[in-house]
């Protein structure tokens, strides 16, 4: 069956502002408990969106790898 | 709501699909939690081994991203070592961890000091600091996800049973007698 082309892409990953704790810790390749040592030494700064949940940017992400590894 | 309602068959079923849909993280959480406690039970001894690696100058050395040279002493948890140099004011320890990103490993000093079993002390309640931020931020995603999946319900005792239970994780207490506590089975 053929699909219908759309002019809309679905965005990538790569395109988002921000990202779960989970899908982070996939980005960087670590676990969660890292992710979370991080978080809580402010290596990574995170917001808080609706009921609390956290939310890395991705310009933190960015930071932290070209700040560490530099 | 009641506090000590009982849960209705609809948040008995909510409370087994989210346990399934976060089991990974649950694992991961009590996996982590034990880990802790288990170095705050072994601490006395974890201190002598590392004065015993200390004292032998033995171990591979371990360069941090600020240049500093440690020796590596005692293995902690999995990427973060307990660590050694001798200076001019004596012999040091530091906690080292290791971050093996995608991208390279970076190398970093969680804390430091002269005293092995104050660095030690100091880890662990960092690691206590750690597993509140996960476990509010497990919750928060169990609301979301109850939130998602059955809108218009009343799920919070759901929610708070998560919290309990990863909270009683970080804390170790045994559990509560099942017919004075408010929530799901846990």
């Amino acid at each position: 069956m053929e699909t219908i082309p759309t002019n809309e892409e679905p965005k990538t990953p790569a395109e988002r502002l921000a990202y779960s704790v989970q899908e982070a810790a996939d980005m960087l390749g670590i676990n969660y408990y890292t992710m979370y040592r991080l978080i809580q030494r402010q290596k990574l700064k995170t917001c808080r969106v609706l009921r609390g949940k956290l939310l890395v940017p991705r310009t933190e992400l960015l930071q932290l790898l070209q700040t560490e590894l530099r | 709501m009641n506090y000590y309602e009982r849960p209705t068959a609809l948040q008995e079923q909510a409370f087994t699909e989210a346990r399934q849909h976060f089991a990974e993280h649950l694992k991961q959480f009590n996996a982590d939690c034990e880990a802790v406690h288990n170095l705050e039970r072994n601490l006395a001894q974890t201190a002598t081994d590392a004065f015993k690696a200390a004292l032998q100058s033995s171990g591979r050395v371990i360069q941090t991203d600020g240049g500093a040279e440690w020796q590596h002493g005692v293995e902690l948890m999995k990427n973060i070592s307990l660590c050694h140099r001798h200076t001019a004011a004596g012999l040091q320890f530091a906690v080292v961890e290791s971050l093996p990103l995608k991208s390279g490993e970076i190398t970093e000093v969680l804390n430091s000091g002269h005293d092995v079993r104050e660095v030690l002390q100091a880890f662990a309640r960092d690691q206590r600091q750690v597993f509140k931020v996960w476990k509010d931020d497990v919750t928060a995603q169990v609301r979301e996800h109850l939130a998602e999946k059955y809108p218009h319900q009343d799920m919070s005792i759901v929610a708070e049973s998560f919290e309990i239970k990863l909270a009683r994780a970080i804390s170790q207490r045994p559990a509560l007698a099942q017919n004075h506590s408010r929530g799901v089975r846990i």
